[in-house]
């Protein structure tokens, strides 16, 4: 019991992750002020925000229901945190906890439930164009994901437990095949939807709907949102280094090369993040549904054949 | 000494009958009375099997593992759905709903317990007959319409069960009518024959594709309580109930059937929660999923492998309880707010919290979220999915990964069209209209928060309860080895961890928290009703897309209804038939002789 909540609380799950991810925001903020010629912020800002944050009000809107407007964030970080032990655990140490890939898929909806529900329970007219646009992005993104966890599945024989997986990279690591390569290149695009960063940050959309769910949140509560988001920069990356790049090995020169596995798969993100305006939520539909998808269901196939 | 088991049906159709004189209040009293009674009943069966009931030295009843756990289900559901019903069922219909109620628990309890065919086709009928008075009872416009749709695909689905029933009787004589030990080989015209009637059987009863049109019409436009009583539970329960005889007692089913099954499945899911995404009517919603997770259990039950077996049957039972949940809370609704158009509801979460929280649960258990038990059974009909693509050929191992793909993506759009459900009715912005709504009554808070906690309990508990204590019996029984789970999957120890995890970030939030209440921020603008979003919308993008507005389109002009389709051609037909007849005497004789010449062509030709 005491070590679960070890594990949960301090390592890998609360305090790690969100320490972490807001080293690796700063590095995105950094990344992201250089490729625009500015000077970005110094390294502890994340922490100076999410604490001046917690010292302010909480404002909240009379007409909402106010209980699910303040559990929604709560709620919301309660669930990263319990991915961030799972995923976490099985990027350290290399075990299955709790749960397969499957409830890991499931697990990672249940972010934009808590989003819809706190967007739609302020009663404000942009919240809720932010929730319908979160939950279409979900579905965009969704079919995708559960091709690309597919492939990984196939081709490590039909395991389901996450350290069955990454045993099966042990002789090669599913990127090197062409549906692994396939898998991780989408794989990449859908988790840059799943953390509604740019070009498919169309739920909050600051300069049209006003940051959308979030609008109405402030204090204490917004920072559940960032910690969060934080977070998800953390959790995100390394399920897709566990999935396709063989995951992380902590002995010798293995430790280097987990860490610039992670790390470019946060460039990566970044790069795209820079260099792409936001799209609208029917480009979106389209291209995950009519182009990502069919080029996905190619991979799965290649991959049943075990190329 | 009287046997046990016709006491199921004996007693509520007693009380059925007794109910006819009496006023409306002893009627619910009667009902209730009865209800309770076959619970005890259930129990006293759970501790000890009864003995079998015999007429003529023929077995008519008897019961087994599948069918005490399909029993107790339904006298479960319809006790709570009872509870429900005790205050709030429309005065109108008030008087004759509490003699239906026990009537369709008495028949429905008659086909579960029936081993002798002709008894289960006179059961069968029945249930379906009282489907139709249900839906008789409905107070919308299209009221005859559905109930007269619904008994012509259900009652005409039974004709199909009587002609499957004669066939296995016919090919199997040993059997003496006899049900349910017969394991007859899939070989030969009329065995499959029989299969597929029998198919049709179950299919149209459970509300499968393509039989399942009538479900969503029927949710519309009858009583809510019907709704939850019949196409969410008991249909469901006698459905699946005769799919799981067929594939592990009736029949030895050979793979080329299994895949047929689970393709029919992951067509039902996905389909289904297409048409569900795009309904502005709550009731039409709910019944496209109610059609929509028979999917799932279609593609358990009739996938051949033990895991997805279990997965299928318990997903079985969740289904009857969260769809009953996310119907009774709609009453609520309803009932409270007059209306159940999506359009006109919206911000409820704040004047009917205890509801909310029950269709919240439902609602996130029917979309499998864990630790609910929605995702339980999910997960187990999946795991069942991959043992049986790792032992297909590579062909068909990608057939079967697009079904399974298909149907975990349903789960995501079943997600998806609930939030919009949830939006509409419990969040966003209240009309003015609504100001005056209030919580629900006792009786309906009971029904609907028990079923709620029911969902949490099978979800955190599924493999010491539901799996150990009804399902696991059932494999044993049949002489099946109870299955290893390959996949990891702890409910107890996420619901933990996700609790502290909550609960940590509540601490943080009390002890940082300084409230101010305020308006709504437009912009500097007032809030306004016009600044409504309703979230029935939600999906236009979807619809628009290509080629799914043409596809949508098709289906609102009802080319995939079969009853639609079916009627046309029978109308056309008619039509065309009836133009024949001018009374001309010329014409007629030039019939006869064109029919002659048509029967010595064919005489030819067979010749």
């Amino acid at each position: 019991m005491t070590r679960w909540l070890f594990y949960l609380l301090v390592f890998p799950g609360f305090l790690f992750t969100t320490i972490l991810g807001l080293l690796i925001v700063w590095v995105d903020r950094k990344v992201s002020a250089r490729v625009q010629f500015r000077q970005g912020p110094p390294l502890f800002q994340n922490f100076n925000d999410i604490f001046k944050l917690f010292g302010k009000e909480t404002m909240i809107v009379k007409e909402s229901a106010r209980t699910v407007f303040v559990s929604a964030p709560i709620f919301a970080f309660g669930m990263i945190v319990l991915l961030a032990t799972i995923v976490g655990l099985a990027a350290i140490n290399r075990i299955g906890f709790a749960g397969d890939i499957i409830v890991v898929m499931y697990l990672m909806m249940i972010f934009s439930v808590a989003v819809i529900l706190g967007g739609g329970s302020s009663g404000n007219v942009y919240s809720s164009l932010g929730a319908g646009r979160e939950i279409k992005l979900l579905l965009a993104d969704e079919l995708v994901f559960i091709l690309v966890c597919l492939i990984p599945i196939i081709q490590s024989g039909y395991k389901l437990r996450i350290d069955e997986i990454l045993v099966a990279q042990e002789s090669g690591v599913f990127i090197g095949s062409i549906s692994g390569a396939i898998g991780f290149i989408l794989g990449l695009l859908c988790i840059q939807a799943k953390m509604t960063l740019p070009p498919f940050h169309i739920p909050e959309a600051e300069t049209e709907i006003v940051e959308g769910p979030f609008m109405e949140y402030s204090g204490p509560l917004l920072a559940f949102w960032k910690l969060s988001q934080g977070m998800m920069y953390v959790i995100y990356p390394a399920l897709l280094v566990i999935l396709f790049l063989g995951g992380f090995k902590w002995t010798g020169i293995g430790i280097l090369y987990s860490v610039l596995k992670y790390l470019l798969i946060v460039v990566l993100m970044i790069l795209i993040k820079n260099t792409n305006p936001r799209i609208r939520i029917d480009t979106a539909l389209n291209f995950f549904w009519r182009i990502a998808a069919p080029i996905c269901l190619i991979g799965v196939v290649l991959s049943v054949w075990g190329l | 000494m009287i046997n046990l088991l016709v006491l199921f049906i004996v007693v509520p159709l007693t009380i059925s009958v007794i109910n006819l004189f009496f006023p409306v209040v002893i009627r619910k009293g009667l009902t209730f009375l009865s209800s309770v009674f076959l619970l005890f009943l259930c129990y006293q069966v759970y501790l000890k099997s009864p003995a079998d009931f015999l007429m003529y030295d023929r077995l008519v009843f008897s019961i087994d593992k599948l069918g005490f756990f399909t029993l107790i289900f339904s006298q479960a559901l319809s006790f709570i759905i009872l509870i429900f019903s005790l205050k709030g069922v429309d005065k109108e219909i008030q008087s004759s709903f509490f003699i239906l109620f026990p009537m369709t628990v008495a028949f429905c309890n008659g086909a579960i317990l029936a081993v002798h065919s002709i008894v289960l086709m006179i059961f069968w009928g029945l249930t379906g007959i009282t489907l139709y008075l249900f839906a008789l009872l409905g107070r919308t416009k299209d009221t005859p319409k559905t109930a007269k749709k619904t008994f012509i695909i259900v009652g005409g689905s039974d004709v199909f069960l009587i002609l499957g029933l004669l066939l296995i009787g016919f090919l199997e004589p040993s059997s003496k009518m006899t049900l349910w030990n017969v394991h007859l080989a899939l070989s030969g015209e009329l065995a499959i024959t029989a299969f597929f009637c029998l198919l049709i059987a179950s299919f149209a009863k459970a509300g499968g594709f393509p039989f399942h049109t009538w479900v969503p019409d029927f949710c519309q436009d009858s009583p809510i309580e019907s709704a939850a009583l019949l196409p969410a539970s008991l249909d469901k329960l006698l459905g699946i109930y005769l799919l799981a005889r067929m594939v592990t007692s009736l029949y030895v089913v050979t793979p080329v059937i299994y895949l047929v099954l689970i393709t029919l499945g992951a067509l039902t899911v996905i389909t289904a929660v297409m048409m569900a995404m795009i309904q502005h009517n709550g009731r039409k919603l709910l019944g496209y999923h109610a059609v929509s997770q028979v999917g799932y259990m279609i593609m358990g039950v009739g996938s051949g492998n033990i895991v997805a077996y279990v997965g299928g049957l318990f997903h079985l039972i969740n289904h009857t309880i969260y769809k009953s949940t996310l119907f009774l809370t709609l009453g609520s609704v309803e009932k409270k707010t007059g209306t159940g158009n999506l359009d006109d509801m919206g911000g409820l979460a704040k004047k009917m919290p205890l509801t909310f929280v029950a269709a919240l649960i439902g609602a996130l258990s029917i979309s499998g979220i864990p630790p609910l038990n929605g995702f339980f059974s999910k997960w187990l009909v999946y795991q069942g999915m991959f043992e049986v693509i790792a032992g297909s050929s590579k062909g068909i191992q990608v057939w079967l990964l697009v079904c399974l793909v298909l149907a975990v993506f349903g789960s995501a759009l079943t997600l998806a069209s609930f939030m919009k459900f949830l939006h509409a009715i419990y969040l966003g912005k209240r009309p003015k209209s609504l100001d005056h709504v209030t919580e629900a009554p006792a009786n309906q808070l009971v029904a609907t928060l028990s079923l709620a906690l029911i969902c949490i309990v099978f979800g955190l508990l599924a493999m010491p309860l539901p799996l150990n204590k009804l399902i696991f019996p059932i494999l044993t029984q049949s002489g099946l080895a109870i299955p290893e789970f390959f996949g990891l999957y702890d409910p107890m120890l996420i619901f933990w961890l996700f609790g502290s995890a909550f609960l940590v970030g509540l601490l943080i939030y009390f002890a940082t928290r300084r409230v101010r209440l305020d308006e709504n921020y437009l912009g500097g603008m007032e809030s306004e009703e016009k600044f409504r979003i309703v979230g029935t919308a939600f999906y236009n993008e979807i619809r628009q897309m290509s080629p799914l507005r043409s596809i949508y389109n098709w289906a609102e002009r009802k080319y995939f209804d079969c009853y639609d389709m079916l009627s046309k051609v029978a109308f056309g037909l008619a039509h065309f038939f009836s133009s024949m007849h001018r009374g001309l005497l010329q014409m007629y004789s030039l019939w006869i002789v064109f029919g002659f010449l048509i029967m010595l062509i064919i005489a030819v030709v067979i010749r």
